[in-house]
């Protein structure tokens, strides 16, 4: 009764003088006094002291400490037999960058300068000796790469490019998935995934919303013509060695670890250009074909033939106008420097004719240097160099032998320490580890011990090399697997379990296809 | 309600122009769910004194992930080919419901405002039409960290006394909503103000206002049904008894919220009472409602870990839409 005195009191009103805002829902104050801040509760209140004492910033940087003790914990164990002093501070900071690959507390070239003060402070090695580390062929390489993607993309090629594949392929969904599967492809393989996912995203958008504004209606339709983008990069990044940092990342192992000047036997590991595309560029070829059936299968498209959004597309582009003389020096630029990889890259390098490439788009005024400044992350750069110098300290040490080692006898037991077995164990290692973390850190982390693997387990270190660098594009499973990945993903029309649905599949058919050249394709060049 | 024009000056005089106003977020999504937690909205937003704030909440691009170049590239691209971002299509698709549901009749100006976000090169957006009595319909493309923190922080932009969002795709239970909560769910735990959480249930019909007798509840009640009132929407009122013992008490209960609504003047077309789990009783009782009220009980995180809330269990496992009243 006394409750409903109260209530009364409050509410001595009738129908005539309530109103919407003072006697419905409550509008709470924001930011109201101290006390009522306190009260927040849980993530609210979590937010609240971030602003006012930034605790949050512990939470937010946990497992950049998780790390840290991790990292403290392991330099106080008893050495391993076998590991030297060195070796373990080596093997301590292979496992801190991983954790903070794969957690990303703290932006990822802060890994690479952490590792450049771990070298010089932990291992006591001079500091120009670490800093002349840092920059190899294959540093400069990744550096051109990056800056000639940057500059290709500026030219505004890729409504001539939807233009030519729609001219070619027919109205035909499948025919046109194909078609965009192999140009992203081609294209990929040679100036990397994430610069091709990019172009070719608005051509795979604009043959959607051509088709229905209604994003429900045009599901299967998204799924095949997206995924035939991501997917067309993914499995052409492995082509050649500039269609990913990875690649070069392994050419600089193989040089590292297994060149001897003064012995004729080890030039086999001097791995070019050409030698990378022999090896590699018919598996891409042989994938290709099977992005598109394997998507065909997982997803069915709503529209068989795309006849009007082509025939709106072709209307789009003929409003551009003819090529310019810009679009042409391009494409002569690009075909020159490809010509220069295959060809000349032995003898001066590809680092050297990626950075001349660079210059000659900067000279020619076709790209400005604030563009390739603010295009370029050169945050990655750090990255890989940091990264590759570290696994040449893992080899130096002795750290990456001894893991190989260890590996190899947890292998034994199932029989997989040899042959195809230690192949499916280190693909499977590679693409559990490349799904968690960028595909160039997997490599430079994993190529060290893998390459001891093979000499440990007496088998080719060309073939579990490749093996292992092909494996690290399996990262089909997860949106932030590859760039490419993560490009599609952006356009809004795919769903997080689409990946899952026909990445698996991919999966399947990537390691099909990548045992079956390292079985009988690969011997074949003397591997 | 003074229809006053509404100010242009500093923050603190924008918000107080605010208090005076029934603003209504809803954060669409592209999902059916979410157009009908806006066509709750736009029911509710009939009368003058309301605005409506249609926000789509992006997370911010990723940086290194992409290796070089990011997806900058691509958002850049796309804008050169005129393509619409996805979060610019749902906006505008809210519009034009609203525009359907008789909200945008008569002449409106129309504001742009863009405010610049580190790391993404779109940044926030905002449209706002203005009517001349002072009504507002505004369209937010919003940039955050993550979708909860945009959703909150847009409520520390400018109090709301509603959030309406679309049935979330996953609700957990206390325990595992420490790390696996959805976007509705964390909402609904922060949010300073009710929410909506709509569901499609479109042969239902009335408000399914739940009381269990507290001051508390019944305060929630009262404001629910002034809201149902002025929606239109018959009301039932519905209490739960554990068990056949306090089935009495739970009729008293019933009494009391009737005669307070016909007191103020609202009627009510029928009262029923469960006997049972509360959470369940309310589900089943509601599945023929358009939507069902529950009161938030205001308990902390670790009270609703140890002994539950009813609330959070309907607003979770209800077959219709629930409103949460703070």
């Amino acid at each position: 009764m006394r409750e409903r005195k109260k209530f009364w009191a409050d509410w001595g009103q009738s129908l005539s003088d309530i109103t919407l805002v003072s006697d419905s829902l409550r509008a709470h104050p924001p930011s109201g006094a101290w006390f009522l801040r306190v009260r927040r509760r849980g993530y609210q209140r979590m937010l609240v002291i971030h602003t006012q004492f930034n605790l949050y910033y512990f939470w937010e940087k946990r497992w950049f400490f998780v790390a840290m003790a991790v990292g403290a914990f392991m330099l106080t164990l008893p050495l391993p037999e076998g590991l030297s002093r060195d070796a373990m501070i080596v093997l301590t900071m292979s496992v801190v960058a991983t954790i903070l690959f794969v957690t990303e507390p703290v932006p990822l070239p802060t890994v690479a300068l952490l590792i450049v003060a771990g070298q010089i402070l932990l291992l006591k090695i001079d500091s120009t000796t670490v800093a002349r580390s840092l920059m190899t062929d294959s540093v400069l390489f990744i550096m051109g790469s990056l800056m000639l993607a940057v500059a290709i993309v500026k030219q505004k090629l890729d409504k001539r490019i939807a233009w030519l594949i729609v001219k070619v392929t027919g109205t035909k969904t499948a025919n046109i998935c194909f078609g965009i599967s192999v140009v992203s492809g081609v294209l990929a393989s040679f100036i990397g995934e994430h610069t091709v996912a990019a172009m070719m995203l608005p051509v795979g958008i604009i043959l959607i919303s051509l088709t229905s504004e209604d994003v429900s209606k045009v599901r299967g339709l998204a799924a095949v013509l997206l995924f035939s983008i991501c997917y067309g990069c993914s499995v052409a990044g492995i082509g050649t060695p500039s269609g990913g940092a990875r690649n070069a990342i392994m050419i600089g192992y193989w040089k590292e670890f297994f060149y001897d000047p003064t012995n004729p036997e080890t030039h086999r590991f001097l791995i070019d250009y050409l030698k990378w595309m022999t090896y590699a560029y018919p598996m891409f070829l042989l994938q290709l074909p099977l992005v598109t059936v394997v998507l065909f299968f997982t997803f069915k498209p709503e529209y068989r033939d795309l006849t009007r959004p082509v025939a709106r597309l072709r209307g789009q582009v003929r409003r551009d106008g003819p090529m310019k003389p810009g679009h042409w020096v391009t494409i002569l630029f690009f075909i020159l420097i490809l010509i220069s990889w295959i060809f000349l890259s032995e003898e001066i390098g590809m680092g050297t004719v990626a950075i001349i490439g660079a210059a000659a788009f900067l000279i020619a005024g076709l790209v400005k240097w604030e563009d390739l400044n603010s295009g370029v992350n050169w945050g990655v750069v750090l990255l890989y160099a940091a990264a590759i110098s570290l696994g040449v300290q893992m080899k130096d040490t002795g750290a990456a032998l001894w893991i190989a080692e260890s590996f190899l006898r947890l292998l034994k037991p199932f029989g997989a320490d040899h042959g195809i077995g230690l192949w499916i164990s280190v693909s499977a290692l590679t693409t559990g580890v490349t799904n968690t973390m960028s595909n160039g850190a997997a490599v430079a982390v994993l190529g060290p011990i893998v390459l001891k693997l093979a000499v440990a387990a007496g088998e080719s270190p060309i073939v579990l090399g490749f093996v292992t660098a092909v494996s690290s594009a399996f990262a089909y499973l997860t949106v932030v697997g590859t760039p490419a990945c993560t490009i599609v993903y952006a356009s809004g029309y795919l769903k997080t379990t689409d990946f899952l649905n026909v990445g698996w599949r991919m999966v399947l058919v990537s390691v099909v296809v990548m045992l079956l050249a390292a079985s009988v394709y690969w011997p074949l060049l003397g591997a | 309600m003074p229809l006053e024009p509404k100010p242009n000056g500093e923050t603190e005089e924008v918000r107080a122009w605010r208090r005076k106003r029934f603003r209504i977020l809803v954060c669409v999504n592209g999902t059916e769910e979410s157009y009908q937690a806006l066509r709750f909205a736009a029911e509710i937003g009939r009368s003058k004194e309301c605005d409506i704030i249609l926000a789509y909440v992006r997370p911010t691009d990723q940086g290194l992930r992409t290796g070089g170049l990011q997806i900058r590239v691509a958002r850049e691209n796309m804008l050169d080919w005129g393509l619409e971002l996805p979060g610019v299509k749902y906006l505008r698709k809210g519009l034009e419901l609203l525009v359907e549901a008789g909200h945008m009749e008569h002449e409106w100006d129309s504001i742009h405002t863009h405010t610049d976000v580190w790391g993404d090169p779109l940044g926030d957006n905002k449209i706002e039409y203005q009517h001349e009595d002072g009504k507002s319909i505004v369209l937010k493309l919003k940039t955050a960290p993550d979708i909860v923190s945009g959703i909150l922080d847009q409520y520390e932009l400018g109090p709301y006394n509603l959030m309406a969002l679309g049935q979330p795709s996953r609700w957990q239970g206390e325990f595992r909503s420490f790390w696996d909560a959805g976007v509705a769910q964390k909402v609904a735990m922060l949010s300073p103000c009710s929410v909506l959480v709509a569901r499609e249930n479109s042969q239902a019909k009335g408000h399914l206002i739940c009381t269990d007798g507290t001051e508390r509840s019944l305060d929630s009640m009262k404001r629910a049904a002034v809201l149902a009132h002025h929606c239109k929407s018959p009301i039932t009122l519905f209490t739960v008894s554990r068990d056949h013992e306090s089935k009495q008490q739970a009729e008293e209960t019933i009494n009391n919220a009737r005669s307070m609504l016909s007191e103020l003047g609202i009627g009510v077309v029928a009262e029923k009472i469960g006997v049972g789990d509360p959470t369940e009783q309310i589900c089943h009782a509601g599945e023929d409602f358009a939507m069902i009220t529950v009161s938030d009980s205001g308990k902390s995180r670790l009270k609703r870990f140890l002994v539950g809330s009813v609330a959070f269990g309907v607003m979770g496992r209800a077959k219709t839409s629930v409103l949460n009243v703070r």
